[in-house]
């Protein structure tokens, strides 16, 4: 929190132009995706997960895995069990599902590092993202990686994760903008 | 937020690395910001269906925080419990809690809780491992046959059962004594002479008078979360008899005298006279109140005249007539008798004086109805007072036990020095204390057992005082143990009982299998409320419930004429003042001075936190010579501490109170070597009839030190006129809102 | 941006309370406190230290008065209290929090905009966007507003006290001003699952933790905009409107009352007198 205090105090000026949007709630129907980019780095992970063996080679959907996106604020990493569902089976042979299946037989989840990580004031839900860019949208839930790709760039062509979005507050208000979002301090600072 | 769901299981959930494991990344409130791969995110192991990350979910279960056993619901996220919220199924407090219930959680989290097993070897405590632990105690006692006694605080459920059971494998089923500063001993002593009922309903919201001599109903007394659901009702003016009138009769303000709509100040230890001064009042303008009375009785009555009683009370003539009138023109009323009226010599006396009220103004019946007897005897509470700590320290320093074991009790902090128990200890060959907190006792037993906190373990509780109903409250884990090494109590007695009894009890893995068979038991049994003898999914309701409604059965008060003799002079003394040592909502008796919410609570009347005070009335303090802030010391015949001056009105000029709750010498670095404790300087007399200690008889001198602590002007005592709190009679809320 | 559209969009949101307050409002979010009911027990306020993740400073801090209690119980005496012998009608028990002013006096001194007024009627404390001038603590005039002087997060919840934190609301650090907040992150989830339900907040779904926790039920927490809401529904009862100074009552003996509601910061918590029986 320390670090972020003054970053965020330094963009007063936009604040003033966001409360007086969000109250005219644009009622966009067509999702208006945020610009931005950012040059993440590498983060290492315990196993060096492959999301485009997943999503790109096998089409496996954002929310198989990652199924507490619509219920809840976060989306979650996948408990192991859910991966071992599959892996108890598939590619037992490859070394890194035998370093997921060690984890398995000891009984542990291997210890991820976050990527997309926000600040500790930050109220951020998932649901209410999905909700208002899916399925209020009639949005086709199998395409579902491309509103992810929003927020979490192109996974199918990543192996671990990398952040490159911004995720700042000038970044998140600019898509609030564009898309009728809530413009009030108060809906995403706690 | 959803409902509390049926099935639990937190291992599975965690998987090995356990909580601590989890959390490091879930959500935990941290300093870390936006930085990639700066925190760590585990993934659950194995979740319910029904757990989602980030969104909370509530359990059922039963605070343990006093004695009132109010029914719980605990948030969990990401296995951690968070909040504690009233169970709104639980009759006893209807989805309300305190502030000592609230504050459960920094029990729970403590920093000082003992983790693991620790032995005195040497003269010092330290670690060892549970088998060294349970061979040696097993040892013990074998070796002690039936000089073995378990000393606890009130304890009911199936725990209780276990615990006699275990006394009487070895032959001790007397060696049970149960504990509690903060109790109402010799008021159901009274009520099960004169009324044939121990703990009778007492129905304050249909009263349109309630007479409390000390009794703080609000704060200590029994089940003050459930008789404060009573208060809005009875205080409610569209309901009952309209709203109701509260006088109260004590020598030191506490928060239900706080509540009062009159506050009369009396001498400590002249409530009984009072009370028959006042019954003497009622016989002069109806005699007919007195139809039940003994002659005898009567002439007792009749030497408290009015002139005699002032005297006796401190309290001018004017108050007592106020009160008798009201007595006499408001009915339906109820009179109650709380801890500062018990705690004397003649404290059964008194409060039979008091009671003895309710007779004569025909509530009996009315406002105080029969209680309603459970058919499962065997898990009623076995309430806790302060003559089995008398006993005990007799039969200690009589060397009648050889293995003592402790639990939910801290006597060692409790017990006043003249009743010699410190020294009693020494001569007790092994103590064993079965405890979550390093508390005054605990760090001088010869063996450690460290207990899981009751938010971690599993047991059933009866409450003491059942107002609406009778009920089972369910106590179930609602968060897997912060550490391995401690154990459940029921799980510890098990493995107690298992040793001695295998026949009966090998079968069962851990107390959680008793338990559920437990209550699969009662399931059999017509008395409980919505069962379905059928019903597979009985013990999954039950948990969901957090309560077991029982059925109780019928009771008629069986009237009788109790002995009442109340001494008609005050006793001089080299020692002027009383000594009040008093208790108030939030630290207790001591037992919750480890928590930091509760610490930085301030007294509900005096606003002081974190420290002990003198609280005196200015006109003391003026023949004293002492102001606010400088240093008193209290001295009775067995010691003396000292503490700062605070004066305030709501005391009488000959009481001087000194707040219960601090002078730990042991306890975790929140309550440790923190103010001090009356409790130490009391006399040891006792009750006459019923050998509770006389804990608000002790006399005292007190002088001034000639130093003093800075005081820090802080807050108003008044408003200065500007009406924050405004306060209107209640002839106008009756004309504007009554019905 | 220029300085000159600040200072516009400043006015703009300054408007006063009688010029139809500050916001079109979406709620408007409301206490009704029965002082009758109130027993002074402190439930609400270790309740809010659990819900609020607020720090415990200690005793030597307290003595200070600085103490971070959001809802704090103050006890008074009566007036002619010095010439009684005794407080023979009992203590009079007040629990004070913000009071989220409609037109409240904090938010315009703050330099950097960090306290505002939300559209649901809030007082709004942003706190990254603290600087801790205290100007809005100064200009409090019912004194809820508290100050982190220290970093409480380092001392306050020694391990493992930390792991009752409220993760839907954050630690406060050392600089920053914090105050009652209705507890919002209550609000925000009710929202939330109202909204991915398509429907509104239903009164009485939640409430604030210490209007769950007290004994007697003598807060009431919702919504004035709901019309049948028991907030709404006891402010009508007593006939207390916003946006006065002066309650002009059909019928002057009803017990609803505001704080300091001649200062027109309007506030959003109504209080009901303080019964006493004088005639025992």
């Amino acid at each position: 929190m320390k670090a972020l205090k003054y970053l965020l105090a330094s963009s007063l000026i936009s604040v003033f132009l966001v409360v007086s949007f969000g109250l005219n709630s644009v009622s966009a129907k067509e999702a208006i995706p945020p610009g931005g980019s950012h040059d993440g780095v590498d983060v290492p992970q315990p196993i060096e997960f492959p999301h485009n063996i997943h999503v790109e080679d096998n089409g496996i959907n954002c929310m198989y895995c990652h199924t507490y996106a619509r219920r809840s604020k976060v989306a979650g990493i996948p408990p192991t069990s859910k991966c071992m569902g599959c892996h108890k089976i598939i590619a037992t042979d490859k070394p890194r599902i035998q370093k997921l299946t060690e984890y398995w037989t000891k009984g542990e989840s291997p210890r991820w590092k976050k990527v997309h990580d926000l600040p500790d004031f930050v109220h951020f839900t998932h649901e209410r993202h999905i909700k208002r860019f899916v399925f209020d949208q009639d949005y086709p839930v199998e395409d579902v990686k491309e509103i992810c790709a929003f927020c979490h760039g192109q996974l199918k062509e990543m192996t671990v994760a990398n952040k490159v979005k911004p995720l700042n507050m000038g970044w998140c208000v600019s898509c609030h903008e564009a898309n009728g979002g809530p413009g009030d301090c108060w809906k995403c600072h706690k | 937020m959803s409902g509390p769901v049926k099935r639990r299981d937190f291992l599975k959930i965690m998987g090995a690395t356990g909580v601590g494991g989890t959390l490091a990344g879930c959500d935990l409130p941290s300093t870390v910001t936006l930085e990639e791969g700066k925190e760590d995110v585990v993934s659950y192991f194995m979740p319910e269906e029904y757990v989602i990350p980030g969104v909370g979910v509530w359990f059922a279960s039963t605070c343990m925080q006093c004695t009132a056993g109010c029914g719980v619901h605990g948030r969990i996220r990401e296995g951690r419990v968070l909040k504690i919220e009233g169970n709104p199924d639980s009759p006893v407090n209807k989805g309300k809690t305190c502030q000592m219930g609230q504050a459960g959680l920094q029990g729970h989290y403590n920093p000082d809780r003992i983790k693991e097993p620790m032995m005195r070897e040497g003269g010092k405590l330290s670690a060892v491992t549970w088998e060294k632990a349970m061979g040696v105690l097993k040892e013990k006692t074998a070796s002690a046959g039936n000089k073995v006694a378990w000393f606890s605080g009130t304890v009911s459920g199936h725990q209780s059962a276990l615990i006699s059971n275990y006394l009487d494998s070895v032959g001790a089923s007397k060696n049970h004594y149960t504990h509690e500063i903060v109790n109402s001993a010799v008021w159901q002593a009274v009520n099960r002479d004169m009324l044939g009922d121990s703990m009778p309903k007492l129905d304050i919201e249909n009263a349109a008078l309630v007479l409390s001599f000390g009794a703080d109903f609000l704060g200590t007394w029994m089940s003050p979360v459930h008789f404060a659901g009573k208060w809005a009702k009875f205080r409610s003016v569209s309901s009952g008899p309209g709203r109701g009138t509260l006088i109260q009769v004590e020598s030191k303000m506490s928060l239900t005298g706080g509540n009062a709509d009159l506050w009369v100040a009396v001498r400590p230890g002249s409530e009984g006279a009072f009370a028959l001064g006042l019954a003497n009042y009622i016989l002069m303008s109806s005699p007919e109140a007195g139809n039940s009375l003994s002659g005898e009785l009567k002439t007792h009555i009749a030497s408290f005249d009015m002139d005699t009683v002032s005297k006796l009370t401190g309290t001018s003539q004017d108050y007592i007539k106020r009160v008798g009138d009201a007595l006499i023109n408001r009915s339906p009323s109820l009179v109650l008798a709380g801890a500062s009226v018990e705690g004397h010599e003649h404290g059964y006396d008194a409060v039979a004086a008091v009671m003895l009220l309710n007779v004569m103004l025909g509530n009996i019946g009315k406002t105080i109805q029969p209680s309603s007897p459970s058919p499962f005897q065997q898990l009623e509470a076995r309430q806790g007072g302060t003559r089995d700590l008398v006993e005990f320290s007799k039969a200690a320093t009589a060397k009648e036990f050889d293995v003592v074991f402790f639990s939910g009790a801290n006597p060692v902090f409790t017990a006043p020095e003249s009743l010699g128990l410190t020294k009693a200890l020494e001569n007790t060959g092994f103590k064993v204390a079965i405890s979550t907190f390093p508390d005054d006792t605990t760090m001088q037993a010869d063996l450690v057992l460290p207990l899981a906190s009751y938010i971690e373990d599993w047991g059933t509780h009866v409450p003491a005082y059942q107002g609406d109903g009778n009920v089972l409250s369910i106590q179930q884990p609602l968060m897997e143990k912060l550490y391995s090494g401690t154990k459940g109590l029921g799980d510890l007695l098990l493995e107690l009982l298992k040793d001695k009894n295998p026949g009966q009890y090998g079968a069962y893995k851990d107390y959680y299998a008793y338990l559920q068979d437990a209550i699969k038991t009662m399931q059999g049994s017509s008395s409980v409320k919505g069962r379905e003898a059928n019903n597979k999914n009985f013990w999954n309701s039950t948990l969901q419930a957090g309560v077991i409604n029982i059925e109780g059965g019928n009771k008629k008060f069986a009237l009788n004429n109790v002995d009442i003799k109340v001494p008609v002079s005050a006793s001089d003394s080299d020692y002027p003042y009383y000594l009040v040592p008093s208790p108030r909502m939030g630290l207790f008796d001591g037992r919750h001075a480890n928590l930091p919410w509760l610490q930085e609570s301030p007294d509900q009347i005096a606003k002081i936190a974190w420290k002990s005070w003198v609280e005196i009335h200015p006109s003391t303090a003026k023949k004293l010579g002492v102001e606010r802030g400088d240093i008193i010391e209290l001295s009775s015949e067995h010691g003396s501490i000292e503490a700062e001056v605070y004066t305030m009105k709501s005391i009488h000029p000959d009481a001087i109170a000194v707040p219960l709750g601090q002078g730990h010498e042991e306890y975790g670095r929140f309550a440790k070597g923190l103010g001090v404790n009356p409790l130490k300087i009391l006399t040891a007399k006792t009750d006459r009839k019923t050998g509770e200690l006389a804990m608000y008889a002790t006399r005292i001198k007190a002088k001034a030190t000639g130093r003093s602590e800075f005081v820090r002007m802080r807050g108003n005592k008044t408003q200065g006129g500007r009406k924050f709190v405004r306060t209107i009679n209640v002839d106008l809320l009756k004309r504007t809102e009554g019905a | 941006m220029s300085l000159s559209n600040i200072l516009n969009n400043w006015s703009h949101y300054r408007r006063g309370a009688e010029e139809g307050g500050h916001h079109t409002y979406e709620h408007r979010w409301a206490m009704a406190i029965n002082l009758d009911m109130c027993i002074g027990c402190n439930a609400c306020s270790t309740a809010c230290y659990s819900e609020n993740n607020l720090a415990v400073v200690g005793r030597e801090k307290f003595d200070k008065g600085q103490a971070m209690h959001w809802l704090r119980l103050e006890r008074y005496w009566d007036e002619d209290s010095a010439e009684k012998e005794f407080p023979d009608s009992g203590a009079k028990f007040l629990p004070m929090m913000c009071q989220q002013c409609g037109s409240a006096t904090c938010e315009p001194v703050c330099p950097v905009a960090a306290t505002y007024h939300t559209p649901d009627g809030l007082n709004a404390q942003v706190y990254n966007r603290c600087i801790g001038s205290r100007y809005c603590s100064n200009n409090c005039p019912f004194r809820v507003r508290y100050f982190n002087f220290y970093s409480y997060y380092e001392t306050s919840w020694p391990e493992p006290l930390n792991l009752q934190l409220n993760p839907d609301i954050t630690v406060r650090d050392k600089g920053v001003m914090e105050k009652c907040t209705f507890c919002v992150q209550r609000i925000r989830t009710a929202q939330d699952t109202a909204k991915m339900a398509d429907r509104n907040i239903i009164d009485g779904e939640f409430t604030t933790a210490c209007a769950q926790a007290c004994p007697t039920s003598a807060i009431v927490f919702g919504d004035t905009m709901d019309a049948d809401s028991q907030v709404t529904r006891l402010w009508k009862k007593h006939q207390v409107v916003r946006h006065t100074t002066k309650q002009d009552k059909r019928n002057p003996e009803l017990r609803g009352y505001r704080i300091f509601e001649e200062l027109n910061v309007d506030p959003s918590i109504m209080y009901l007198e303080r019964v006493r029986d004088t005639e025992v």
